[in-house]
């Protein structure tokens, strides 16, 4: 289960960041009542592997069980 | 020392060896969704199986060092052994038709060479509407969110 996602220059993040940001505004625009960090979350899970997308869940899944207790 | 992962090659050859052997079941919950990409937090995977304790299910579990528990007096059937910790068994799925309907609807995950039935975000949400729970409250307007956002990267990849 590895992460799809490449490392990236400080000038690729900055485009990724643009690119990201521009998807969003078209979510928003096509779906008004959506929330924006939703779909900016949404949209950068999609970003990868299936598998990773829920290995990060439980890890925070875990993470906020464990700050409960 | 880091933790060891969640979702480790255990839990993934468990459900690895219940799709060798045909067993039909789905994941379902915030784990499905998360799946798909919505933004959620879970601490489990919840599995429906269509014919809960058909000899195959046992067969499959006992491949992996794992074994079906069937419900008794207060305890709800449960998988336990290698890889098992992280699976709930579910039951019944409020708000759903029968599980060869939902079946039907489900989408696929690979897994190896194999593919994982995971029910749709759209009928996860059903679901959670229909149970409408406080945990359901607070997950409801996060995966109408990621609907939103999946259908529109579905929609985008269907015109490429």
């Amino acid at each position: 289960m590895k992460n799809r996602v490449q490392p990236m220059d400080a000038a690729q993040a900055g485009r990724w960041a643009r690119r990201l940001s521009a998807r969003v505004s078209k979510v928003l625009a096509a779906y008004p009542e959506a929330d924006r960090d939703n779909v900016r979350h949404t949209l950068i899970l999609l970003e990868q592997p299936p598998l990773e997308r829920l290995q990060r869940s439980l890890i925070r899944g875990r993470a906020t069980a464990i700050f409960r207790k | 020392m880091a933790a060891p992962l969640p979702f480790s090659e255990s839990e993934l050859c468990l459900l690895q060896v219940l799709l060798k052997h045909k067993v039909r079941f789905m994941v379902v919950g915030l784990s499905a969704a998360t799946l798909q990409g919505a933004p959620v937090v879970t601490q489990d995977v919840d599995l429906w199986f269509e014919k809960l304790g058909e000899l195959k299910i046992s067969q499959a579990l006992q491949e992996v060092g794992a074994t079906y528990v069937p419900p008794s007096h207060l305890n709800p059937p449960m998988l336990a052994g290698a890889g098992a910790e992280l699976f709930d068994i579910v039951i019944c799925m409020d708000g759903l038709g029968a599980f060869a309907d939902e079946f039907k609807n489900c989408v696929d995950i690979p897994l190896g060479r194999q593919k994982l039935k995971v029910l749709s975000l759209e009928r996860i949400l059903a679901s959670n509407i229909a149970a409408n729970r406080a945990k359901d409250k607070l997950t409801i307007p996060v995966l109408r969110d990621a609907l939103a956002a999946t259908q529109f990267v579905k929609r985008r990849t269907k015109k490429k």
